[in-house]
């Protein structure tokens, strides 16, 4: 009885009881009493937003302004990061825009300021009653929204008579009002790609403007008739680098600013690829004279975690969010954990890969290290490098077996080929602007300089073939752990439920029993298999 | 197709061949860590701890005529050496005929290798030297062993007359249940080598005469090589090749081995003993390990 408990399987077995218990009480606590949302955890599609701005001193003061978006219904900013260079910096609030300002006493020579954050946007579509009237008296507050500007002519008399055409006037309901000035500008007038300043009345004369002569048109026949509107600065996002900026224009109606684009057709709508920048007729950049100046917005397109899911973790008591506080404090970043939180997924990944399908590799967990690391350097970047640089030290190691050298020394010897290939590598690929290549020096150089040893051993052993027919699965797996690792969704789960690691063991245990055929035995022994089958 | 049209209507058939071939992880699990204690290994990790340990009992190995462990004892090698003619250097715990050097004679001050190479005496310390620091045991201290070269027995050398041939046995629990002989090729580089296109060739447990053989997977009749024919050969002193392996499995304290045995031309010497024999002899064979391996078990009930 007493030898019973003394045994390997009842030690296995009370493990993976108690790891399976700790780990469903642990989900089970998130999931019914905090009410986590596994929903919630798909991730959704975002922007990264980067403006870089290059500029060129001259030995005098410069200052240079620009409006950062800010947080509404419509969209979310966040993760944001300013990478100033010399400058000072200075974000401020005026009125309903938020304006970033860099400035530094005594400038020279050319200087790059670059500022990035992260937008989740949503939809917005606006019923608007048919039966509102046009207000006759608006609290004071929308007096500003009625007035003439410089560029929008409300009280011009072709503005007046512009109206009169269309036949609306101050006794039109609201939506009548908007749909025919709306259908008007977006029928009537030429679209123009043209980047220059554009007022209401030219682009009313030349029945063609680019969005800031419509725009301005629109804000000057709706001020016109009393319904308080606006412009609206912003940008289209869609993947890639651009300088245009976008314009559109929103109507006050009932307590809501109402979006109209009449450029892109979008009646009381505002697409989910629109940011918005600022309000009022403004000018994107302000900057000292004779700097220089260039700007390109640089767009990306990414999926993350969903909003809801960040706020039910912040909230919860057994949040992760709180963990990784802690670990911030030691001066470990969020984004560093999630990637360690990962790795013994993708070791998981490259256990099923050799115990159940069978592929040999190089080094047990090189595959999920390797995909860690092509994080920075993107996968095919990633999988070149590691290619080149077992390559090369394998031919360097075939070379120093030939002078037949002690193991240590030997094992130096190729970790600093390992170093300098990588550092060869990354000035050519900045040389030749592949930056993405460059990352390659976060590769485990250790690990590296050991897999290009056992490369050249089984080459030596088994064959040149053989040796890359292992590197080829071994790029087999990298890919797997990469996807498996960079899965948003993936990703999500494990920092909503850490405890999930403990599952990941349970697997091992499991699999660390499993005497099955691996998939590659089946067509090892296929003649066994099939013998005797008709 | 035809793949697809056997597996649905022989499923029985090849489900049941299934569990009788034994894949890498059944054979680590069921048959490797249960019967191989981890402390058990060196005696076949360490070549010199191997032969002792049969050479105690008196079973033949090949002999020993120097074992050098330490640098110092490099200086007395000289006059034993100059007695030699016929004799191989090895790393005792070298991998994959990594650092063996086969010595056929001795002429004008140096000794020639069977692949025609030169030594002196200087290269030869050297080369022992090298064994000694690890160069060919992944940096750990070796002992070099100078020992007997085998001669092999003319009939094995009628089957592999471009390098030493030897037989694989795996031994469960003290008994034999599977043999195959191993022939070095050309395309093998002299190896005995399955990997790198060596032959293999079953061997029928209780006749000890072959009946099949392959290269690379594909079944061969002859040596392509010399065109000897590989079937139905008797294996000279086979009953005491069976003898040896039983006694080998009693000496070393592993439950579930391989054991290499060259053939001279007085009798089977063992070559060397593994922990983790390989499981391609099935494919050799032509029938999975599980049912010999299983047969074994009730047995020993």
């Amino acid at each position: 009885m007493r030898k019973y408990f003394l045994t390997p399987s009842f030690f296995y077995q009370v493990t993976l009881f108690t790891l399976l218990s700790i780990t469903m009480i642990l989900m089970g606590y998130k999931l019914f009493i905090l009410e986590y949302e596994l929903a919630d955890l798909i991730p959704t599609v975002g922007y990264e937003v980067e403006v870089s701005m290059e500029m060129n001193g001259h030995g005098d003061k410069l200052s240079l302004s620009t409006y950062l978006p800010l947080t509404t219904t419509h969209q979310s900013i966040s993760d944001e990061r300013n990478e100033p260079d010399i400058f000072a910096t200075q974000i401020s609030i005026d009125g309903p825009n938020r304006i970033v300002s860099w400035s530094a006493p005594q400038v020279k020579g050319s200087h790059l300021v670059r500022y990035s954050y992260f937008v989740q946007t949503q939809h917005l579509l606006y019923t608007i009653d048919k039966d509102i009237p046009i207000a006759d008296r608006l609290p004071s507050y929308l007096q500003p929204y009625l007035k003439a500007e410089k560029g929008i002519q409300v009280n011009d008399p072709l503005i007046a008579s512009t109206l009169q055409e269309l036949g609306v006037d101050g006794s039109s309901t609201v939506y009548h009002a908007l749909y025919t000035i709306h259908d008007h500008l977006q029928n009537q007038f030429e679209n123009r790609n043209f980047s220059g300043f554009t007022d209401a009345l030219t682009a009313l004369k030349l029945k063609e403007a680019s969005c800031n002569g419509k725009s301005r048109l629109f804000v000057a026949l709706t001020r016109k008739l009393g319904l308080p509107s606006r412009l609206v600065g912003g940008l289209i996002l869609t993947s890639g680098s651009k300088k245009t900026s976008h314009q559109w224009v929103e109507v006050y109606i009932r307590g809501h600013w109402v979006p109209f684009d009449t450029i892109n057709n979008h009646f009381a709508e505002l697409p989910k690829n629109y940011l918005r920048l600022y309000y009022g007729d403004k000018v994107l950049f302000k900057h000292s004279a004779n700097i220089n100046f260039k700007y390109l917005f640089h767009i990306t397109k990414k999926l993350v975690p969903r909003k809801e899911m960040r706020e039910t973790m912040y909230a919860s008591p057994l949040n992760a969010f709180n963990m990784y506080k802690i670990f911030e404090r030691i001066g470990i970043s969020q984004n560093l954990l999630k990637i360690i939180l990962m790795i013994p997924l993708g070791a998981l990944v490259v256990v099923i890969f050799r115990n159940v399908i069978g592929l040999e590799t190089f080094g047990t967990f090189l595959p999920a290290l390797i995909a860690t690391a092509a994080r920075e350097t993107g996968l095919w970047w990633g999988l070149f490098g590691f290619l080149m640089i077992i390559l090369i030290s394998a031919l360097v190691r075939k070379f120093l077996d030939y002078m037949q050298l002690l193991h240590s020394p030997k094992m130096a010897i190729m970790l600093t080929v390992v170093v300098i290939s990588m550092m060869l590598m990354t000035i050519v690929a900045v040389q030749s602007s592949l930056f993405d290549l460059a990352h390659i020096s976060l590769f485990p150089i250790a690990i590296l300089a050991i897999t290009a040893e056992r490369f050249a051993i089984v080459q030596e052993e088994q064959g040149f073939l053989r040796a890359l027919r292992i590197s080829f699965w071994t790029a087999i797996v990298i890919i797997a752990a990469y996807v498996v690792m960079s899965s948003l969704f993936m990703q999500s789960l494990i920092i909503a439920f850490p405890e999930l690691l403990l599952f990941l063991i349970i697997l091992n245990l499991w699999l660390g029993k499993w005497v099955g055929m691996r998939l590659s035995e089946y067509v090892r022994f296929r003649k066994l298999i099939f013998k005797g089958s008709r | 197709m035809n793949l697809f049209k056997r597996l649905f209507f022989d499923f029985d058939t090849i489900a049941d061949n299934c569990t009788k071939v034994m894949g890498m992880n059944q054979r680590n699990l069921e048959y490797v860590y249960p019967n191989n204690p981890r402390s058990a290994f060196a005696y076949a990790n360490d070549k010199m701890l191997t032969k002792q340990s049969l050479q105690a009992v008196g079973l033949s190995v090949p002999k020993t005529f120097i074992s050098v462990r330490y640098f110092y004892e490099l200086q007395r090698i000289e006059p034993e050496l100059r007695q030699l003619t016929g004799f191989v250097i090895k790393p005792a715990s070298g991998s994959g005929g990594n650092g063996i050097i086969v010595i056929k004679g001795y002429e004008d001050d140096h000794w020639i290798s069977v692949s025609g190479q030169l030594y002196t005496l200087e290269k030869i310390r050297k080369h022992i030297a090298d064994i000694i620091f690890g160069v060919f045991s992944f940096g750990l201290n070796d002992c070099a062993i100078i020992e007997e070269r085998i001669e092999q027995h003319e009939y094995i050398t009628a089957l592999s007359p471009l390098g030493l041939a030897d037989i694989r046995m795996i031994n469960y629990k003290g008994k034999n249940v599977k043999a195959m002989l191993r022939i070095a090729t050309k395309a093998s580089d002299g190896k005995a080598n399955l990997h790198q296109g060596g032959i293999g060739v079953a061997i029928d447990l209780l006749s000890g005469r072959s009946f099949a053989a392959q290269i690379a997977r594909e079944n061969v009749e002859v040596h392509p090589d010399t065109g000897i024919s590989l079937i139905d050969v008797q294996i000279p002193f086979f009953k005491e090749i069976l003898a040896l392996c039983e006694a080998t499995a009693q000496v070393i304290p592993l439950g579930y081995l391989g054991i290499d045995i060259a053939l001279g031309v007085d009798g089977p010497v063992v070559l060397e003993v593994n922990a983790r024999p390989g499981i391609e002899i099935q494919n050799i064979s032509d029938e999975g390990l599980i049912v010999p391996l299983e047969s074994v078990d009730r047995d020993y009930l």
